[in-house]
C-alpha cells in the first residue's frame, strides 16, 4: 500500500528530458505568439477604421460641393462633352445600383477640374491613399413612377427630383462607402 | 530521499535510484541559457507590438479628433447666418474675430460666426463661436483647435473658457476663403461660378512632426455657407 506510490514516485524523479523541455517552450512560444497575434489584429482593426473614415470624407467633401452649386448644374458630364475621355465609365461603374442609364442628368459642359461633373475619378484621401470616387446623378421621384420620355414626370406626387450618390472604392474597404442625396429646386437656386 | 528509506527498496530499485541523477548543474545553465535567449527574443517582439500599438492608437486617437472638430465646424458653418444690413446686404455669414469680412485668398488662423439660437450647437442663446488655433500643449511646434464662445462679443483664442477640439496640427492658419479668381490652397481650390460661398480648411494631423509622411493625415474639406447668396 505505501510501496507502490512510493516506488511511481521514485521512477518518475527523472528530472526533465529534452523533449520534456522542447515542448514547454514550444508552448510557451504558441502563447506568445497568441498575444502578438491579438496585438496584430487590433492594428489591422485600427487601420480598417482608419480607411473607411478617409473614405467617408472623401464621400462627404464631394458631397459637399453639390450643395454649393445651382440644381441647374447638378449634372455628369457625358464622353461627348468636353471633360473628353475623362468623363468615361466603366463596368464598376455601370453595375452599380446607384447607375440608370435612363434617368441619369447628363451635361453637355464638363471641365475636367470640376469634380461634380465627373462620373468616375481618382481623390487622395486624407491618409494619403488613393480612393476611387464614383459619382451618380439620377431624376428621381418622391413618390409614383419616373417616366423619361416623352417628358420627364412623375405618375403621383410632386416633379422629378434629382439624386447624387456618391460612391468610393478602394481594394482596401471591404464594402464601399456610399452616400445618397435627394436636391430639389427652389427659387432662388 | 533518506538513507533509511533508501535501504528499505530493493536491491534493483536501489540501484535505479542511484542512477537517477538528474540534471548536473551545467546542463542546467544550458537549458537556462537557451530558455532566456528564447524568451528574451519572444518578449522583444511583444515590447515592440506594445510599442506599435500604442502608437497606433494615438495617431487613431489624434484623426479621430481632428474629423470629430470638422463636423462641430461644418455643423456651425452650416448652420451661421447674418442678417444683411443696408450697407452689406450679401455679408457672409462668417468674418474674422474683429468682425471683418475675409479677405479671398488669405490663410487665417481664427474665424468668427453668429448662430441662431435655433442652431443645435447654439445652447439656445445667439453666440458669437470663435475657431482658432493656438500653440499646442502637448507637443512644441504644433497648433491646437480651439473652439470658443461668447454671446456678448466676438471672442479670440485668447478669451477664456476655450475648448479644445484638435491637436497636433500642422499649420496655424488653417481657414481660407476662395473666391471665383483667388485660390486657397495646393492643389488650388477655386470657388465654382454661380456657387455659395465656401471655406476651405486644411487641417494636417500629424504626431511625428511634418517629416513624417507615415503618421501625416491631411484633413481637408470645403465648407458650404448655406446662408450666404449664390454669386
Amino acid at each position: 500500500m505505501i510501496k507502490r506510490p512510493r516506488r511511481l514516485r521514485l521512477r518518475g524523479e527523472d528530472g526533465f528530458t529534452l523533449v520534456e523541455l522542447l515542448i514547454a517552450m514550444i508552448v510557451l512560444t504558441i502563447g506568445i505568439l497568441a498575444l502578438v497575434a491579438a496585438y496584430t489584429s487590433a492594428y489591422a482593426a485600427l487601420n480598417r477604421a482608419t480607411r473607411v473614415s478617409s473614405a467617408r470624407m472623401v464621400a462627404d467633401a464631394q458631397m459637399e460641393r453639390f450643395r454649393a452649386i445651382q440644381y441647374s448644374a447638378i449634372a455628369l458630364g457625358t464622353t461627348s462633352g468636353s471633360c473628353g475621355s475623362s468623363c468615361s465609365t466603366d463596368s464598376t461603374y455601370t453595375s452599380d445600383s446607384a447607375y440608370s442609364s435612363t434617368a441619369q442628368v447628363t451635361s453637355t459642359t464638363c471641365a475636367s477640374t470640376t469634380s461634380t461633373c465627373l462620373p468616375t475619378q481618382t481623390k487622395t484621401g486624407p491618409d494619403n491613399k488613393s480612393y476611387r470616387l464614383d459619382t451618380y446623378v439620377a431624376y428621381t421621384c418622391v413618390s409614383g413612377t419616373l417616366s423619361v420620355s416623352p417628358s420627364l414626370t412623375c405618375s403621383t406626387g410632386p416633379q422629378p427630383v434629382k439624386r447624387v450618390t456618391v460612391v468610393v472604392r478602394s481594394s482596401s474597404l471591404t464594402a464601399p462607402v456610399r452616400e445618397s442625396s435627394t436636391f430639389t429646386t427652389f427659387p432662388g437656386s | 530521499m533518506g538513507p533509511i528509506a533508501r535501504a528499505r527498496l530493493p536491491r534493483r530499485l536501489r540501484a535505479r535510484v542511484a542512477a537517477e541523477c538528474g540534471f548536473t548543474l551545467v546542463e542546467l545553465i544550458v537549458a537556462m541559457v537557451i530558455l532566456t535567449i528564447v524568451v528574451a527574443s519572444l518578449s522583444a517582439v511583444l515590447v515592440s507590438a506594445t510599442h506599435s500599438a500604442v502608437d497606433a492608437n494615438n495617431r487613431f486617437q489624434a484623426q479621430e479628433q481632428a474629423r470629430t472638430g470638422l463636423t462641430q465646424l461644418v455643423r456651425e458653418l452650416h448652420c451661421a447666418g447674418q442678417v444683411p444690413s443696408a450697407t452689406n446686404p450679401n455679408a457672409l455669414p462668417i468674418t474674422d474675430t474683429a468682425g471683418n469680412a475675409l479677405t479671398p485668398g488669405t490663410a487665417y488662423n481664427a474665424v468668427t460666426v453668429q448662430l441662431s439660437s435655433a442652431c443645435a450647437t447654439a445652447g439656445g442663446v445667439t453666440p458669437y463661436v470663435t475657431w482658432c488655433t493656438s500653440a499646442s500643449a502637448l507637443k512644441t511646434g504644433d497648433y491646437a483647435l480651439f473652439r470658443v464662445t461668447s454671446t456678448t462679443s466676438r471672442p479670440t483664442c485668447s478669451s477664456t473658457g476655450k475648448v479644445k477640439w484638435a491637436d497636433y496640427l500642422q499649420t496655424s492658419t488653417p481657414f481660407c476663403l476662395p473666391s471665383t479668381t483667388v485660390s486657397c490652397g495646393s492643389p488650388p481650390v477655386f470657388k465654382p461660378s454661380g456657387s455659395l460661398p465656401m471655406l476651405h480648411v486644411v487641417m494636417p494631423v500629424n504626431l511625428k512632426g511634418p517629416s513624417s509622411t507615415v503618421d501625416s493625415y491631411n484633413v481637408v474639406d470645403d465648407i458650404v455657407l448655406r446662408n450666404g447668396a449664390h454669386s
